[in-house]
């Protein structure tokens, strides 16, 4: 995942690209909005301040971005279907609200003495949207599914490394690996349970469960009209008790300035934001800031300047710290997110148990980089303003994808200051395929402004151990270093989530010694919720505002009167 | 005449398969493939699986198999599955073993777009040939003058600027109409009536806007065929039969002035089917050029090809009925003593 994901129930965004006419839409529009002054006042307003007891019924719109294309998230691979599949499928564990795992189906589990085998103890009393039982069969139904060679599910890896999986009874669910594997826990809090009495002897990719799927959480699919809406409705025998709200509609509105007109006119409850939309436009509106909730939440995700650690000059960690301290983070994210960003000095989300808190964020300092810079034995000794070292110029290409106007201007951004203090780049900007087929994978860049989705658990093998630069492999900074392997490897064999801090405390220290890459910034999530939507935990709890939402509830008096006549 | 039909539908074949070898070659000549989009680049899925992916697809193979495989399916009217959406075929609904219909994309796209283009283009119509015989009619005076102004404004104006504005005038302010999609969200409740002044709503302004801004181009083809018509001996001689103005002007120089109108309507049938992906986007509706513009930026094949196809399908029928109906009125050209177009 390499957009900023927003976290919480509204986390839905796709990979797909914006079309810079789309992005010059929301520019003009955002400045005639800004321009247009107030509208109207709003009567209702006295009353939405109030706080009414939680009362089951009610409807909530929202709009996310692109239209699911499955409802099997774990077959479709894309975060729209996973999205809405999570309210529609349980998994087996779950994150709480402070990002621990808990039992979800499972009422409990057990880690043996060798590490190496799990055991599910399911809740009593499970059952699908139809009354069928659900049970461990389920389970491991799904696992097979899942690891089978003829599901192609881009999240297999995980699963595949289940040597043997049963279940010995109905409620309990068992599963074997050859050696320790801590982040197994999260791939048991991520697999959407499906129905083995719907999809047994289906074909996977066109069964029609995908279009008309049976559920076991919160809610059930009502209707979909592709491209248009999905409509959700309660399901009264959730495992998990019902939920208050009676219908969730998902409004697919691809433009962000559809969404945001369609918020003012009070047809959505809810959307994600862009920055200058929560720090500009809604302030300018008073009559419609009175009635929304907004809300900022740090992502998951973070940007950075990646280097290509296998090409000179960027094998010295010299010029890497050079070039760390000459870029100004806190400029890039005041200009760029209007402030909405925090800078990072680990991959890990900053307040979380794996984030290390004794590192800060490589200062602003261009005077050490210009020392850094000189011990490295680059000096300006032709007086152009750029250093050299044997008469070669220290000058690179940065890449990044077209369409994502902040990755551009933050390379703009870098360009300035690294030309300060004597460094010359080069911006390319190149379509998403193009970047990644011509660029990437065969290793043939200089530097690169991308980002880092990150999911829950901590383990980013895949991403720093250096047995992970093959091309199409995710290190492909070409990162290798021995510590960092041997720390990566014992974080996968260490469940105790105290001693799996302290490894990747020591993990995050070695990479900001070594600075491989520049952690440029980290995105808040933004996102204006309707006050008729009440119960929203505040403060904000760290698994996210859409963390309960099934305790949301729309007061009565607060109801829109033309769906409620539904 | 029969001889000359048969002979230009076999000719149609090869050009099908020249147009979609040509489409398949330029569309892989594009870096990427399905396993390389931006959804993809998850620290989560391994590279294995993309290549096992790959394989699925037969993206490993050479192009010329690739296209061997892809025409074969063809054969048999066979678009075959979206890679990107995995679960959906692309042109034709499916029906699996418990009766459940799944419908296909282009299917479910096309009757949308296909309602919208052919509104406004009757639109467009309806306004542009009045106001082209009145500007022609009017030449150099002030109603020529203020249509031409007219005209170019709307040409000027971006079209998505012009819709959000609207959409933020009539949408917001005075909410008269829909912002965006395409039904209600209680549509299915809604009798008939009810639902055909729904889908009217929903598709005022993305119908409108269009073919305001698509005005000029039509209007000022009809002027300047006015213009030429009306300046010739025949319509010299209807005036001096003593025929009135309006007998004149509609009866004989309208008809021929348009002519040419008609043709250029044979040419824009095809387009028909490909939807504004600006428009669509904004508006939030389902049609054809989201899906296209989706299918090209994720490198979905099998869906780009399905519309390329239909394109090219659509665009030799027009063509074919358009000699057809050549060689009908002209003998010369179905006994082949001029060379043929």
């Amino acid at each position: 995942m390499t957009n900023q994901p927003l976290s919480g129930m509204h986390n839905i965004r796709t990979k797909r690209h914006v079309s810079t006419g789309q992005r010059f839409a929301v520019g003009v529009l955002s400045s005639c909005l800004i321009a247009c002054g107030s509208d109207q006042p709003d009567k209702n307003i006295p009353a939405l301040n109030q706080t009414y007891p939680a009362q089951p019924g009610g409807t909530m719109i929202s709009a996310m971005p692109s239209d699911p294309s499955s409802m099997i998230g774990m077959v479709a691979g894309e975060s729209a279907s996973l999205a809405i599949g999570a309210y529609l499928f349980n998994s087996v564990l779950k994150y709480d609200q402070n990002l621990d795992l808990t039992g979800e189906l499972a009422e409990s589990w057990q880690v043996a003495d060798d590490k190496k085998t799990i055991t599910f103890r399911l809740k009593p009393g499970l059952q699908w949207a139809d009354g069928k039982p659900l049970t461990s069969a389920d389970i491991l139904f799904t696992w097979q599914l899942i690891t089978d060679e003829n599901t192609h599910s881009p999240y297999a890896s995980d699963y595949q490394l289940v040597t043997k999986a049963e279940a010995p009874d109905a409620r309990t669910f068992i599963v074997h690996y050859s050696q320790p594997f801590a982040p197994a826990l999260e791939s048991w809090a991520s697999l959407q349970v499906l129905p083995k009495h719907k999809l047994a002897g289906q074909d996977i990719r066109t069964t029609s469960f995908a279009q008309k799927p049976l559920s076991s959480h919160y809610y059930q699919l009502k209707e979909w009209r592709h491209g248009e809406y999905i409509k959700l409705e309660k399901n009264p025998k959730s495992v998990l008790g019902p939920a208050n709200i009676d219908h969730l509609i998902e409004r697919i509105i691809p433009d962000p300035a559809a969404q945001f007109l369609e918020l003012m006119a009070d047809n959505i409850d809810s959307m994600n934001m862009d920055p200058i939309t929560y720090a500009r436009i809604i302030p300018s509106r008073p009559a419609l800031q009175a009635r929304l909730n907004q809300y900022k939440e740090l992502g998951n995700s973070y940007t950075y300047l990646g280097f290509n650690l296998k090409r000179k000059p960027f094998d010295d960690v010299r010029i890497r710290k050079a070039i760390n301290y000459a870029i100004d983070k806190q400029e890039i994210i005041d200009g760029v997110y209007l402030g909405l960003g925090i800078t990072i000095a680990s991959p890990y989300k900053p307040g979380t148990r794996w984030s290390n808190p004794q590192l800060t964020p490589y200062p602003f300092d261009p005077t050490k980089a210009k020392q850094l810079l000189a011990e490295a034995g680059y000096q300006d000794s032709d007086g152009d303003g750029i250093v050299e070292r044997n008469g070669k110029k220290l000058s690179f290409e940065v890449l990044t994808n077209l369409g994502n106007k902040q990755r551009e201007k933050t390379a703009v951004i870098i360009q300035r200051r690294l030309k300060e203090v004597g460094i010359e780049t080069h911006i390319r900007t190149l379509e998403w395929a193009s970047l990644l087929t011509n660029f990437i994978k065969p290793g043939d860049f200089d530097a690169v402004v991308m980002g880092w989705g990150l999911g829950l658990d901590p383990d980013q093998y895949t991403i720093w151990h250096s047995s992970q630069q093959k091309p199409g492999q995710f290190n492909f900074i070409g990162y290798n270093n021995p510590a960092v392997d041997k720390l990566l490897e014992q974080g996968r064999l260490e469940f105790d989530p105290e001693k799996r801090m302290q490894i990747y405390h020591d993990f995050a220290k070695v990479l900001y010694d070594d600075s491989p890459l520049v952690y440029l910034s980290a995105g808040y999530g933004l996102t204006a919720i309707h006050k008729r939507i009440q119960g929203i935990m505040n403060p904000v709890p760290p698994a996210g505002v859409g963390y309960d939402s099934q305790k949301w509830y729309v007061p009565e008096p607060l109801r829109r009167t033309q769906i409620q006549a539904e | 005449m029969l001889n000359y039909l048969i002979r230009r539908v076999l000719w149609l074949i090869p050009m099908l398969i020249g147009i979609s070898l040509i489409s398949f070659f330029i569309m892989h000549l594009a870096p990427g493939d399905i396993t390389s989009s931006e959804a993809a680049f998850d620290p989560k899925s391994s590279e294995e699986s993309r290549q096992k992916l790959r394989e699925l697809y037969h993206l490993d193979k050479p192009i010329i198999v690739q296209y061997g495989l892809w025409l074969e399916r063809m054969v048999h009217l066979d678009f075959g599955h979206s890679f990107a959406s995995h679960q959906k075929p692309v042109f034709w609904a499916e029906t699996d073993k418990e009766g459940n219909t799944t419908p296909g994309m282009i299917q479910e796209a096309l009757p949308i777009t296909l309602l919208m283009n052919i509104v406004g283009l009757l639109l467009t119509l309806t306004l542009a040939v009045p106001l082209g015989v009145i500007a022609a009619k009017k030449y150099g005076q002030w109603p020529d003058r203020s249509i031409t102004l007219f005209n170019f404004i709307g040409f000027s104006i971006p079209g998505f600027w012009l819709s959000l504005l609207l959409m933020y005038w009539l949408g917001v302010i005075h909410p008269w109409f829909p912002i965006s999609g395409l039904h209600s969200l209680n549509y299915a409740q809604l009798d008939a009536w009810q639902k055909c002044q729904d889908l009217f709503m929903h598709l005022f302004l993305p119908v409108v806007i269009p073919a305001i801004t698509g005005l000029a181009g039509v209007t000022m083809f009809v002027k300047n065929g006015m213009l030429d018509v009306l300046s010739q001996d025949f319509v010299t001689t209807a005036r001096a039969k003593g025929l009135s103005d309006r007998t004149v002007t509609y009866r004989h120089a309208l008809r021929n002035a348009l002519l040419p109108l008609i043709t250029l309507i044979g040419l824009s049938l095809p387009g028909l089917i490909g939807g504004s992906v600006i428009a669509e986007t904004i508006f939030a509706i389902p049609g054809m050029g989201k899906l296209f513009y989706e299918a090209v930026m994720m490198r979905d094949f099998p869906v780009v090809m399905g519309i390329l196809t239909i394109g090219s399908a659509l665009t030799l029928m027009g063509n074919l009925l358009a000699d057809l109906a050549y060689a009908w009125a002209d003998p010369r050209l179905r006994r082949g003593v001029m060379p043929q177009r």
